[in-house]
């Protein structure tokens, strides 16, 4: 990295009434990125942006905005905008009064205010609608209110708290192309919070994966997809999640180990030719292929990859191979043992 | 069965109406007629407007109105500072000892206004505040049930309104001012009009505090004007009672829905 990075993290810890929220969380984030907060329910990254965010402070650790320690600063002095889950749109306010609420609290001139509502607008695709009470609206105009609020004073750090988890599928594609390309568009700096690792993967320069306050890999989408640093990783990022088997079941690993492997390098084959004999316990046809669920004692999540419509029974026994390296290899406690 | 508990709900509804009503067809019945006529219910003797008249002219009722009118509008104007205050504090900032103040609060609730009586008349002596409107509204500013309205209207701001306008730069007192008062305006419309109707029609309290002309509300003066001592007319008093009530009475007929659609949305029954 040529630059300072946008936003620094060094080991925040947050603590609710002894409980953990989050714990040595260290992040660098360089300007113009796209980084994802990654995780399941309660790993902690909404609380991560929150104290990014200032709506909370933490007990432990600096942050540091564009090299400036805002670490025990107000929300409105770090320069940054923020895009709610619920939107958080002003339901008594138009949409432009929406738009240019913080310009108007921070007094930017009105002949400055139109001129930057104007743009925010036509940036989102909202002209026409200016008028317009949040309450009439649809999920995706709201939605698209909420991000012309972001961008409309230009600030260049933008955080999202899970911003399209209120949309249906088919328009949560579109917008996320939207989200993408915007960010690119402008140049900011984006910080995004999802559970959906789609969402994550497709969008985002830098995944942060975390579990139970603490985060557990950070790297490009491809790093994590082909080298997750331990099981939670393996098993949380790709659909479907990697496979994970006890070394007991394949020869030549040695004890107590896991070894993790993709559905798309397993291949079927024909009875007695494969390492691994399973049953099939379901078969559910996506469209391009078929996803074939096996069973198998020493293993967990296995599964197959099918081209086009190819169901198999429920409760045939058929015989699986896989190459050597294609395996990813964990020790007991679940971190990856580098080969 | 089903047609009989409807035939009583609304022989009930009705009943109640015209209990409620009577007295103030009478009042309109013996204002527009002589006193004796009015008395002696002749129902086909003729109307007339001159207990009007004479009422009239008999107090300076102008200056009532006007009276009454300041004092409600400063009530109200002290209301609204202290109740969206003290209820945003309640419901939104954290504080030492806040359950226990605002229980303390609450317990003003049970306590009736005619009880502290003498103890708001010393208090309003020594402020030097005897004899003047703001004297009379001063005790009912600082409203318990207006507090407590408040906190639970803004308790039920989502937070990210709260977080958003704090992101967008705005301090305490700046999201108070644009997210909470703007989303609490039902809540503001029918505590108003609870709050005039309540100050319109208060009684013993500006009876003793007020002792000239110049403060006297109406519902004193009227008082003074019905006094045994200058004689009962009860035609006259009759159309000076309408005369009070007037303003009140058109301001609720023109807005009735609007008055009942407030109570509604601000859950008050």
């Amino acid at each position: 990295m040529t630059t300072a990075p946008m936003v620094v993290l060094k080991d925040i810890a947050k603590r609710w009434n002894g409980q953990l929220g989050v714990e040595g969380i260290s992040l660098d984030i360089p300007e113009g990125s796209f980084t994802a907060l990654l995780g399941p329910s309660g790993c902690g990254k909404s609380t991560t942006l929150r104290l990014l965010a200032g709506l909370e402070l933490p007990d432990e650790g600096t942050i540091l905005i564009d090299g400036k320690d805002v670490t025990t600063s107000a929300a409105s002095d770090r320069n940054l905008s923020m895009v709610f889950q619920s939107y958080a749109l002003f339901p008594h306010l138009s949409v432009a009064e929406n738009v240019v609420f913080g310009l108007k609290v921070r007094r930017v001139p009105k002949q400055k205010r139109q001129e930057k509502l104007h743009r925010a607008l036509e940036i989102t695709g909202l002209l026409g609608y200016e008028n317009r009470k949040p309450g009439q609206l649809s999920g995706g105009q709201r939605q698209r209110v909420a991000l012309a609020r972001a961008i409309v004073a230009g600030q260049r750090l933008c955080l999202m708290d899970e911003p399209l988890s209120n949309l249906d599928a088919k328009l949560r594609n579109s917008v996320r192309k939207d989200i993408k390309k915007l960010q690119r568009d402008l140049g900011i700096t984006v910080i995004y919070v999802t559970h959906d690792q789609t969402e994550a993967m497709s969008m985002a320069d830098t995944v942060v994966l975390m579990k139970d306050g603490h985060i557990q890999q950070v790297g490009t989408p491809n790093d994590l997809y082909s080298n997750p640093k331990n099981t939670f990783v393996a098993e949380f990022v790709g659909a479907p999640p990697m496979a994970l088997i006890e070394s007991s079941v394949l020869g030549g690993f040695g004890e107590d180990k896991t070894i993790g492997i993709r559905a798309e390098n397993i291949q079927i084959v024909p009875k007695g030719e494969g390492r691994m004999s399973c049953i099939v316990n379901e078969s559910e046809f996506l469209g391009a292929e078929t996803l074939i669920g096996l069973d198998h004692e020493g293993a967990r999540g296995l599964c197959v990859l099918k081209p086009g419509l190819s169901m198999v029974a429920e409760g045939n026994e058929i015989d699986i191979n896989f190459h050597d390296e294609h395996l990813h290899v964990f020790d007991a406690a679940g971190h990856r043992l580098v080969r | 069965m089903k047609s009989f508990t409807k035939f009583i709900d609304s022989f009930g509804a009705i009943l109640l109406a015209v209990i409620w009503i009577a007295p103030l067809l009478f009042a309109f019945w013996a204002a527009t007629h002589s006193t004796s006529d009015a008395v002696n219910l002749k129902l086909f003797s003729p109307w007339t407007l001159d207990n009007f008249r004479v009422a009239w002219s008999g107090a300076p009722w102008l200056k009532y109105f006007f009276n009454t009118f300041m004092l409600v509008t400063v009530i109200l104007i002290g209301q609204f500072f202290l109740t969206t205050l003290a209820g945003f504090a309640f419901a939104q900032l954290r504080f030492p000892g806040k359950d226990f103040v605002f229980i303390l609060v609450l317990m003003q609730l049970f306590i009736l206004p005619e009880v502290l009586i003498v103890e708001n008349y010393a208090m309003v002596s020594r402020l030097g505040l005897f004899d003047s409107i703001l004297g009379v509204g001063m005790p009912y500013m600082a409203s318990a049930f207006g507090i407590f309205l408040m906190r639970q209207s803004f308790k039920g701001v989502p937070i990210e309104l709260h977080e958003a306008a704090r992101i967008e730069g705005c301090g305490l007192l700046g999201i108070l001012w644009r997210v909470y008062v703007p989303l609490a305006k039902p809540t503001y419309l029918a505590y108003a009009l609870v709050s005039v109707s309540t100050h319109w029609n208060n009684f013993l309290w500006p009876l003793i505090v007020t002792n000239s002309p110049e403060t006297r509300p109406l519902t004193v003066g009227l008082s003074i004007f019905g006094a045994p001592e200058n004689g009962v007319d009860i035609s006259i008093i009759s159309a000076a009672t309408l005369m009070s009530v007037a303003p009140l009475l058109i301001a609720f007929l023109i807005f009735q829905r609007q008055f009942v659609q407030s109570f509604l949305r601000a859950g008050i029954k």
